[in-house]
């Protein structure tokens, strides 16, 4: 169920869970328990399936993984990059669980201590990874992603309930959903071009023959330091309330591309650039029951419907729950194991049945993109007036691609802004507009630094690249 | 076209955008109700200013570009990109408008159909009820069906 949730792009498996928690009423508390996680580490994963075949991604979480999974896939290597994705997937996510039982209250300590101040310094770093987005020209990217800040932006302020350029509508006060925004932005350029190909340019032969190959061991165990890498920071990201799988797949990303010696591959279909964002969504389900169980606190929506499942059951997360319900902290380590591989097995055995989507001619599936476009759009929220939105996010993206404005920083603009603005402002507002919170923590200092640093060598880097 | 000359637009496009965001900023958003936090206004302003550094930084470099700037090209939009881009956009704002009016069955056909025949230009009938049909039927049983999703059913039939 959240495989098919996670992949089916507009179907969130967060909207899987809340339709799930119902059928748990009747269970017995391990099997619940199961039920849900399982939708959950299903959905997760199953988010990049869409993103590599189509270049929809089916989750925001997945939206890292388009880069360079969808790349592959035109290129003919869609089972190696759907292999790679599922077993990074079940890598980060069994790496997260061992994280969790291991450093479970140890991790919930030092994540107890971000407050605002130190989450938008976690955030801001995460931001600037547009840098490394913006390839060729750094200021493209910076408008890409403030004009993903400025969208934003746009409908109710959760802090002070205001509607912000709304301009007197109801639609506009829920704003511009992400997954909405990323339908539009990704895959109405693509239906574009696949239909100024057609006719005038020659099928790709390799979409023809495309074969179900998965990736080797080799290319694997090339990876597996990377994979620890991204998954520690999946988990790491994972365990910060209010923080969650975006977050954690983008600077995963750009952490792989910049510590690679071939940084100029990503984006063009670059293994790793699956592998990593792949590891590190994972790895967030072990690292968002850290502060669930631990603490209480739901670190996203789908862990925050979850929560309601084990209150549902009597089950109040926090340190007693370890002496009272001890059976059930176990019941979750099992499940989550059992989740993935049942997961793992189902997607590798489902790859050769998924590439099969690439042996329809491109305009075939252009045609049926429209249409799932126009469905994705409108399932997230039942609303027409998404699908409105999803084709302006079209025409948008398409004109931005046309004067060669990166559309991924807006994407990062979106999925960070929201976060960036709240804890800035509930910064300030706890500490009365004193600006000191944000150089009197060393996190936050610590993260300050690291995104000095980013930038700093970004721009380095690229003055190297220019010829002299 | 080189990317220096799309910039000599780009860049006072993006100045514009930005005048006009913090106009509507300053007009439709209120301030903070407390001087010293940071209300619903403030962020919405810093972005403004930013994109209008950008903006005036993009135009300034098109007119004075550096020696070593990256020369890169954007192909000119022909005639065919235009009715392409055009007819797209304008069969999902049609989409949507038929979703709501006439609902998910009678509309998903119809799109298809236009796509195919009107963009395409293809002219194989079987194929194009066969999948317009097709497309429409799976889309049903899987998210009705299956799922238990509601598609929009037609302000009009209901």
């Amino acid at each position: 169920m959240g495989l098919i949730f996670g992949s089916i792009p507009g179907l969130t498996f967060s909207m899987a869970l809340a339709l799930m928690v119902p059928f748990t009423f009747g269970m017995q508390t391990t099997p619940a328990l199961g039920l849900l996680l399982g939708v959950y580490v299903g959905g997760m994963t199953g988010g990049s399936v869409s993103a590599i075949l189509l270049g929809i991604p089916g989750t925001p979480s997945a939206a890292a993984t388009v880069f360079d999974g969808h790349p592959m896939a035109q290129r003919g290597h869609a089972g190696v990059a759907l292999g790679a994705a599922v077993i990074a997937s079940t890598f980060g996510g069994l790496f997260s669980l061992l994280v969790m039982m291991l450093l479970l209250e140890q991790v919930a300590a030092i994540a107890i201590k971000f407050g605002p101040a130190e989450i938008f310094a976690l955030v801001l770093f995460g931001l600037s990874t547009i840098c490394g987005m913006a390839e060729r020209s750094m200021l493209r990217g910076l408008v890409a992603g403030t004009l993903g800040l400025m969208l934003m932006i746009i409908g109710l302020d959760e802090l002070d309930g205001i509607a912000r350029l709304t301009f007197g509508t109801v639609q506009m006060q829920q704003g511009v959903n992400l997954l909405v925004a990323m339908i539009g932005l990704f895959a109405v350029p693509q239906i574009i071009g696949t239909f100024l190909d057609f006719g005038r340019v020659e099928p790709l032969k390799m979409l023809a023959d495309v074969r179900a190959r998965l990736p080797t061991f080799g290319q694997l165990k090339q990876r597996l330091w990377l994979m620890v890498r991204c998954s520690s920071i999946g988990t790491g990201i994972g365990a910060i309330p209010g923080t969650g799988g975006p977050i954690a797949a983008f600077l995963a990303y750009d952490h792989a591309r910049r510590f690679d010696r071939q940084p100029q591959n990503y984006g063009k279909g670059e293994l790793s650039g699956v592998v990593a964002p792949e590891s590190a969504n994972n790895a967030v389900t072990g690292g968002t029951m850290i502060p669930l169980l631990s603490l209480g606190i739901p670190g996203d929506p789908a862990t925050a419907v979850i929560l309601g499942g084990l209150l549902i059951h009597g089950l109040y997360p926090g340190p007693m729950l370890f002496r009272t319900h001890l059976e059930v902290i176990y019941a979750l380590y099992v499940s989550i194991v059992l989740a993935y591989v049942v997961i793992l097995v189902v997607q590798l055995w489902g790859i050769r049945i998924f590439v099969k989507v690439l042996s329809v001619p491109p305009h075939v599936l252009a045609v049926c993109i429209i249409v799932l476009c126009g469905l994705g759009s409108y399932a997230i929220r039942n609303s027409i007036f998404d699908v409105y939105l999803m084709a302006v996010m079209g025409l948008i993206g398409y004109i931005l691609q046309r004067v060669r404005i990166p559309v991924a920083p807006i994407v990062l603009g979106l999925v960070l802004g929201e976060t960036l603005e709240k804890q800035y402002r509930t910064a300030l507002i706890m500490t009365e507009g004193d600006y000191a919170v944000f150089y009197t923590s060393g996190v936050a200092l610590f993260f300050f630094g690291l995104t000095a640093l980013t930038i700093g060598l970004q721009i380095f880097s690229s003055r190297r690249r220019r010829p002299a | 076209m080189r990317l220096d000359r799309v910039d000599r637009w780009l860049g006072p496009c993006l100045l514009v955008l930005a005048a006009v965001w913090l106009g509507l900023v300053y007009a439709y958003i209120p301030g903070a109700r407390q001087p010293e936090e940071p209300g619903p206004r403030a962020f919405p302003i810093l972005l403004g200013i930013v994109l209008l550094v950008l903006g005036g930084f993009m135009t300034l470099s098109a007119y004075f570009p550096s020696a070593s700037r990256p020369s890169d090209e954007t192909a000119r939009a022909t005639p065919r990109e235009l009715y392409i881009v055009s007819a797209t956009f304008g069969l999902l704002i049609l989409y949507a408008y038929l979703l709501e009016k006439l609902g998910f069955v009678i509309a998903t056909p119809i799109i298809v159909a236009l796509a195919m025949a009107g963009i395409l230009r293809m002219r194989n009938w079987i194929a194009i009820t066969a999948l317009a049909g097709g497309l429409t039927a799976i889309c049903w049983m899987f998210f009705v069906w299956m799922l238990k999703a509601p598609l929009p059913r037609g302000l009009w039939l209901m």
